[in-house]
């Protein structure tokens, strides 16, 4: 029980208000700062540090949620250490403002206060439909009813945020942290519809018929992809974005094996050993192919992994799954740059090498890459009237830049339909 | 963003909202003022103009540290303006063009009469819509002008009469806090014809010693002077000047601008409460830019919200009668400090604070680290609570003294 409750409590404490101002004071207050020019959703970071530097704590939070309807979310997940703290000048004297605990600590503040940073406006535009509730679809439905357009968002699943609550574990992202940044989203006045898989219960056409004047795809990319070795049929190889939804739907009540191995080199491999870990498996490893300097997880999240005695074989590509009695009993790699051999045991292997998107013909027939990304021009689609945001087009698979990706596409679509409307005018 | 109407009447002229530059390095030419009023500002008070051209000393600034805090005070060596008059009326005349809507407070210095009326008529012809006398620069090189003059009524009250000869603005003179009372000169200046007082301006110091070379900083070929000190550092002393004036008799009615060591909302808080209508910044703003401005806005705007304040007016000077002489205090209780064992960390530097500083009301448990009450010993100080680093130590009982009548009180 006490181990379930290390996957179930937040990770990172909460700063307190003397953390705060300490850590505030720490900013450089820099001319032209680097760390607003690094966040791929526009987030100014210096701007609401200064603020809380002089001591204007409202300001600086609602300097963030003006911006970021998620911002709390990002506060949490963002991989600041490759965007602003990254860029931050205060690590040529020694390390950055911990901008994302500061972004965590005013959004907190925020909620703590009552405050009601964004108001509702009336809906009198045109309507929009949202085809999926991540982080995309959440960003681009806030900025289309805030500019006073009606926006229906359509969720297959019985949960709203897609990946943010099906697949972020909850000592990283709590599941009440989501729940209020969407209801703040519904306050806003967007309708929400779950349990609704367009391309099955209705088609883009039937949503065309129902008034809408403009579709977004945001459906983002939930298919763990597998790979073609001897063993994959047996029971116990898992997809590593099942596992991971399953595990936060159930609070982790989920049956975790006793040696797990956990293949690839991401956040979602990552996710899938800490999970493992923290609900009381011992033995938990990490098999990736490539060297740990290539690992596309965020380098603070493999260094948690670590500081949890999870090892990490590197070069090393599997090779088979041996089974016994119809289930896993060993994994056998070989070597990516020698000719070396590793057999370990294991009775679970998560695959967790990137994800594919379900076919998206079944929602509408866009043209699509090999590797089934929506092709868009300024998140147009080759449908007129049909837009695409978030993991399912080429960019970034990271919260912060679904955010970026649902704000943009709102402005696309206003501009479309600001234009759609003077040419009727024209008329 | 949450803004709200700022706006306040200031001796007259109403401003847009109460944050200016003060007449100093800040506000120095067109372009600067012009940057700080598109930044926000409402207004800006113009470096101080004269027929006097200074010649001023190179490097000319020192500040004050304390641990990993610099600026903590700012010590300044600069004295009026060094462009020419003409450079300056023509500034005055631009800004006013350009910028209609805010408020324009020329600050001058004359060495006689003559040149305090003269110069009131040329700032007058060039658009201000304010005239700030500077009656206390104590870095002057001229001992007929500055802080030697703000020290003697009698002076102030013959140049603000000279100004007004010249002038139909509103005047305000700029008070010294190089004084032990600084409502004389003040309500000299008043009747002298003045509309409003300014203060303080900085405080005559030495802020530290070079020991290779035996003088004070800034060096200047091997010597220093003493000259004015401003920042966080003298904001205690500017808020005390202020209540002085707002709270004295032959003051009622007249409009004062609060300066000092102003650097947050907070600050500009606390200077309204204490009577200021008008509010000027300097070493803020040499240390963080015009920008600061903008969370001056914001926060106060947000503290107007919260506490339900609809007009800056209405907390003008609402602190005033809540500072009273020492006598008139309430002596018969004591409060007791409350210790939270969860919040304290366990350093003990409240005990070594109460028993070097204080009364050795602190009983240092070393097996748990924690401090305990010695209630016999402890007067209520509060000490402790200063120096605690995590705030774990609040007010907690009160007890009446022998014979006092037990009631509720406001802690």
């Amino acid at each position: 029980m006490d181990k379930k409750n290390t996957y179930l409590n937040e990770r990172e404490k909460l700063l307190t208000p003397l953390l705060a101002i300490e850590e505030a004071s720490r900013c450089l207050l820099c001319h032209d700062a680097p760390c607003s020019k690094a966040c791929p959703s526009a987030t100014d970071p210096a701007k609401f540090i200064r603020s809380l530097r002089f001591r204007n704590i409202k300001g600086a939070a609602e300097t963030i949620r003006e911006n970021n309807v998620l911002g709390g979310i990002c506060a949490r997940v963002c991989p600041t250490s490759k965007y602003c703290e990254d860029a931050c000048s205060r690590c040529g004297i020694d390390k950055p403002i911990e901008i994302r605990k500061l972004q965590r600590y005013l959004t907190a503040y925020e909620k703590a206060t009552g405050m009601t940073v964004l108001e509702p406006v009336e809906a009198v535009k045109e309507k929009i439909a949202i085809i999926g509730s991540g982080p995309s679809g959440l960003s681009a439905a806030a900025s289309l009813v805030r500019d006073g357009y009606k926006v229906t968002v359509f969720e297959q699943k019985n949960k709203l945020g897609g990946w943010l609550s099906y697949g972020i574990p909850t000592e990283r992202l709590p599941q009440s942290v989501i729940d209020d940044e969407i209801r703040y989203i519904k306050d806003l006045g967007v309708e929400f519809k779950t349990n609704c898989k367009i391309g099955q219960n209705i088609n883009i056409d039937d949503l065309k018929q129902q008034g809408f004047k403009a579709i977004l795809i945001a459906v983002g990319m939930q298919n763990s992809k597998m790979i073609n070795i001897k063993g994959m049929e047996l029971n116990g190889v898992l997809k590593g974005t099942e596992y991971l939804s399953e595990a936060k739907s159930t609070d982790g009540d989920i049956d975790i094996g006793e040696h797990v191995i956990v293949i690839g080199g991401g956040d979602v491999a990552i996710d899938c050993a800490v999970t493992t870990k923290l609900l009381g498996c011992e033995d938990v490893k990490i098999v990736y192919r490539r060297t740990i300097d290539k690992m596309p997880a965020d380098i603070e999240e493999i260094k948690h992994l670590q500081s949890l005695n999870i090892p990490i074989y590197t070069g090393f590509k599997p090779e088979e799954i041996i089974g016994k009695d119809g289930s896993v009993n060993r994994f056998k790699a070989v070597g990516m740059f020698d000719d070396a051999s590793l057999e370990l045991v294991a009775d679970r292997i998560i695959f967790a090498i990137g994800q594919e998107a379900d076919p998206i013909k079944n929602i509408a027939d866009v043209d699509v890459n090999d590797k089934q990304i929506i092709s868009i021009c300024d998140y147009q689609t080759n449908i007129e009237g049909v837009f695409a945001a978030g993991d399912i087009v080429e960019g970034d698979k990271t919260v912060v830049y679904a955010v970026k990706h649902g704000k943009d596409a709102a402005i696309e679509i206003a501009n479309y339909l600001n234009e759609m409307a003077n040419v009727k005018g024209d008329r | 963003m949450k803004t709200k109407d700022l706006s306040i009447n200031f001796c007259g002229v109403k401003c847009e909202n109460p944050f200016f530059l003060s007449s100093s390095p800040v506000g120095a030419c067109y372009e600067m003022c012009a940057k700080a009023l598109e930044t926000g500002w409402g207004g800006i008070v113009f470096k101080t103009i004269g027929f006097y051209i200074p010649n001023e000393v190179s490097p000319r600034f020192d500040n004050t540290t304390k641990e990993a805090t610099s600026f903590i005070g700012f010590k300044n060596m600069e004295q009026i303006s060094t462009h020419s008059l003409e450079e300056n009326l023509e500034a005055l005349r631009k800004l006013k063009q350009n910028y209609p809507n805010k408020v324009l407070i020329a600050s001058i210095m004359g060495e006689n009469e003559e040149e305090w009326t003269k110069l009131a008529q040329l700032v007058t012809e060039a658009g201000a819509d304010i005239i700030e006398c500077n009656f206390s620069c104590p870095q002057m090189t001229s001992h007929e002008m500055g802080s030697d003059v703000g020290q003697n009524p009698a002076l102030v009250k013959k140049y603000c009469e000279a100004v007004k000869r010249g002038t139909k603005l509103p005047v305000l003179a700029k008070m010294t806090p190089n004084i032990g009372n600084m409502a004389d000169p003040a309500v000299a200046s008043i009747e002298g014809g003045a509309d409003g007082i300014s203060t303080i301006n900085t405080i005559k110091s030495i802020t530290a010693v070079d020991f290779d070379r035996c003088t004070a900083l800034p060096v200047i070929n091997g010597k220093s002077s003493v000259s004015g000190y401003s920042g966080k550092a003298v904001k205690p002393i500017a808020l005390r000047f202020i209540h002085e004036l707002a709270n004295c008799s032959k003051l009622k009615g007249v409009s004062i601008s609060g300066i000092g060591g102003i650097e947050t909302w907070e600050d500009c808080i606390e200077f309204i409460m204490l009577g200021s209508s008008n509010l000027q910044v300097t070493t803020a703003i040499m240390q963080y830019g015009y920008r600061i401005v903008e969370d001056m806005i914001s926060g106060v705007s947000h503290f107007m919200e919260e506490k339900g304040f609809d007009k800056l007016e209405d907390m003008v000077g609402i602190a005033v009668k809540n500072i009273i002489p020492a006598e008139d205090l309430d002596r018969d209780y004591v409060v007791y400090p409350k210790f939270d064992d969860e919040k304290c960390v366990g350093c003990g530097r409240c005990y070594i604070s109460c028993f070097d500083g204080g009364h050795q009301a602190i009983k240092w448990n070393e097996e748990d680290r924690r401090p305990e009450l010695i209630k016999e010993n402890c007067v209520g100080c509060h000490l402790c609570g200063h120096v605690c680093p995590v705030q774990c130590i609040t007010k907690g009982e009160i007890e009446f003294k022998e014979n006092a009548k037990e009631r509720a009180v406001v802690i």
